[in-house]
């Protein structure tokens, strides 16, 4: 590459001069870059910091008074007749089953299968699963749940953008933030190139009072720089995330060929079993505690019991490993022999090469070091949405003194003020749109039957709703008036945000819920982006009144 | 060519279709060529997964490469050149290079 790189480092005038030119084209690669694939990421980012606390959000949001009794109140016997007696009497559980062996905040039965195939790619809105217990008395107690789909809804935002739609056999949106992923790559090269002659110089400092665009400015370098090793690892991430199929379609015909990609799987012949051979479950428990005995089991999963090809994938956590999943480490197994078929999930005994790649998972999931990194991670997120904003408002910025002069000749731009109102109502309308569905899920699913799947329906048409609204409004208002527009809604958004500990505080006075860790977790937290936003909008105020906008006039 | 040479040329239609598809190629000819020839060879267990990762981490480095070239040509000799020269190891690799 050195040919064309040379003339920026060495050699006269021409050097000089090709310094210069690379710059302005970095200047415009990145404003471009950035702002096609700003708002995306944004919604990527204020939803993946939020699905750090997917279980807390799940927990907050689902009614306590439904549960059955969980594993933990079971006894170990109990566990081995809820089990058996599942897979006796219901043939579907034997395709696949879930057993939950943690008291986790977002488990609501010990075991659960489903009668139908689930899609497990798209929000499941009438979604069922048979979910079974044992009563006090011994007796078997079965009962139809539909899993609340507001944890859901936040992950498929997170990894989608919310962009609805089935391409092959994943959804539209998720390829389209591939795409952004390209694009947030450039973005952050080429950044980090405009930034280079002033790292030094003025990093560290935020200049709030000299002008409004020095001061976001100041404050989009200083975040993207310190948290540039974490966005790395995101872009390159999320570019595999969305392609992976395809990549491993290409390695498969111009690398592999006629090489297995995967190895073999197992030597011996496939058998198939009936279920009555199946071991108890304390068995399979006291098998994996002597394989990972540093682990604790979460939860149990079997599948394909009547096939050749059973198996258990039994999920393990611990907070001082990286691990594959987004939380957990797996052990996969064969359910009748119970030898351990796949250890390469498992932290500690995996080879080399899948260690490297858990890793790469692990750190774009933030899955290790318990809660501490849990938090980091989520300022992680939220400071690299803040990064995709104010990238927007700067561009905004810079272009309406040019857009002043061209309006004093009678000449409008408009495309000034229809990226503003795009920001704008995106970015807040994401924040409303979502306080708004924790809501509709908090308090419509308090008085409601645990079968009961209009709730579902409720949270994602309220989503979508207050979605578009914002978005609309964003964008009519900008039209009229951008900075007032933003100024606004960044005030109504907030009192949006809001709404959550002030309902928490009247249900906690009322005694429709009990105070507990998670519920002050998740209201103070929206307290305080909430309060957040309501200063942002009282800044945004007190400085076009201190410069009153000419061009309102116009 | 003298006269061009002094000059930089932002080429954006060209060097992002460089950047796309012969650079794809590259990057997938590099990642293969690392399958074959890196540590522990085409069967080491696991490995085609790292690989495919390979691919994505060395897809963005070659975009990113592409837009300080010189010129949308330039960035077309180069990138390409480079595309066909790791097709060609490739193919070597996967009809005997394999020791």
């Amino acid at each position: 590459m050195s040919a064309g790189v040379n003339g920026v480092t060495t050699k006269t005038r021409n050097g000089i001069k090709v310094r210069g030119e690379l710059l302005k084209m970095y200047k415009s690669l990145h404003t471009w870059v950035g702002i096609c694939s700003g708002l995306l990421l944004f919604i990527g980012f204020f939803a993946g910091a939020l699905t750090m606390f997917e279980e807390p959000i799940q927990s907050w949001s689902t009614p306590q008074q439904h549960q059955l009794r969980l594993a933990d109140q079971l006894s170990t016997d109990e566990l081995d007749l809820l089990v058996s007696q599942v897979l006796a009497e219901h043939p579907a559980a034997r395709q696949e089953i879930q057993i939950n062996l943690s008291s986790d905040q977002r488990i609501t039965a010990p075991v659960s299968w489903h009668e139908a195939e689930a899609d497990h790619h798209a929000l499941d809105l009438d979604g069922h699963e048979r979910q079974a217990s044992l009563s006090e008395s011994g007796e078997l107690v079965v009962r139809d749940y539909a899993p609340g789909q507001l944890a859901e809804l936040i992950d498929q935002l997170h990894r989608s953008a919310g962009i609805p739609g089935e391409i092959g056999h994943d959804i539209l949106g998720v390829y389209l933030m591939g795409v952004a992923a390209f694009l947030y790559s450039i973005a952050l090269v080429s950044g980090l190139v405009l930034i280079l002659p002033t790292i030094i110089r003025d990093f560290v400092t935020l200049r709030p009072e000299k002008s409004r665009k020095r001061f976001w400015l100041d404050a989009h370098n200083l975040i993207g720089l310190t948290s540039l090793p974490f966005h790395i690892v995101i872009a390159f991430s999320v570019v595999v995330f969305a392609f992976h199929d395809q990549f491993y379609g290409a390695l498969s015909k111009t690398v592999y060929g006629e090489q297995p990609m995967f190895g073999g799987r197992g030597g011996q012949p496939p058998v198939v079993h009936q279920i009555e051979q199946l071991p108890p479950l304390s068995e399979l428990v006291a098998k994996v505690r002597q394989a990972a005995p540093e682990f604790d089991i979460k939860a149990i999963e079997m599948g394909g019991l009547e096939t050749p090809r059973a198996r258990v994938r039994v999920a393990l956590s611990n907070p001082d490993y990286l691990t594959r999943g987004a939380r957990e480490a797996y052990l996969v197994m064969n359910p009748y022999s119970l030898e351990v078929t796949n250890w390469d999930v498992l932290p500690g005994h995996e080879d080399g090469w899948s260690g490297l790649v858990a890793g790469m998972f692990g750190i774009h999931f933030g899955s290790y070091g318990g809660l501490p990194m849990q938090w980091l991670y989520f300022l992680l997120g939220i400071s690299g949405a803040f990064v995709f904003y104010s990238g927007n408002l700067l561009w905004v910025e810079s272009r309406r003194k040019k857009q002043q002069q061209l309006e004093q000749n009678g000449r409008r731009i408009n495309s000034v003020r229809l990226l503003s109102g795009l920001t704008t109502g995106v970015c807040l309308g994401v924040m409303a749109a979502v306080a708004v569905a924790m809501l509709i899920a908090r308090y419509a699913s308090l008085h409601s039957s645990v079968a009961d799947t209009t709730i579902n329906g409720l949270i994602v048409s309220g989503y979508y709703l207050v979605f578009l609204g914002w978005l609309v409004w964003g964008l009519l208002a900008s039209l009229w008036d951008e900075r007032r527009t933003g100024q606004q809604m960044l005030m109504v958004t907030g009192l949006v945000v809001l709404v959550i500990p002030l309902a928490g505080l009247l249900s906690l006075a009322l005694g429709w819920s009990q105070l507990s860790l998670t519920s002050v977790g998740v209201e103070l937290t929206a307290m305080v982006i909430g309060l957040g936003l309501v200063y942002g909008s009282r800044r945004l105020a007190a400085k076009s009144a201190a410069r009153p906008l000419e061009l309102a006039s116009a | 060519m003298s006269a061009s040479k002094s000059q930089f040329r932002n080429d954006w239609w060209l060097k992002s279709l460089v950047a796309i598809v012969p650079g794809f190629v590259l990057a997938l000819g590099l990642a293969g060529l690392f399958a074959w020839w890196g540590p522990g060879g085409i069967d080491a267990n696991n490995k085609v997964q790292f690989n495919m990762w390979l691919i994505a981490i060395l897809w963005l480095l070659i975009i990113n490469l592409v837009f300080p070239l010189r010129s949308g040509w330039r960035a077309l000799q180069w990138i390409g050149g480079l595309a066909i020269v790791s097709q060609g190891l490739l193919y070597l690799a996967r009809t005997g290079g394999a020791a």
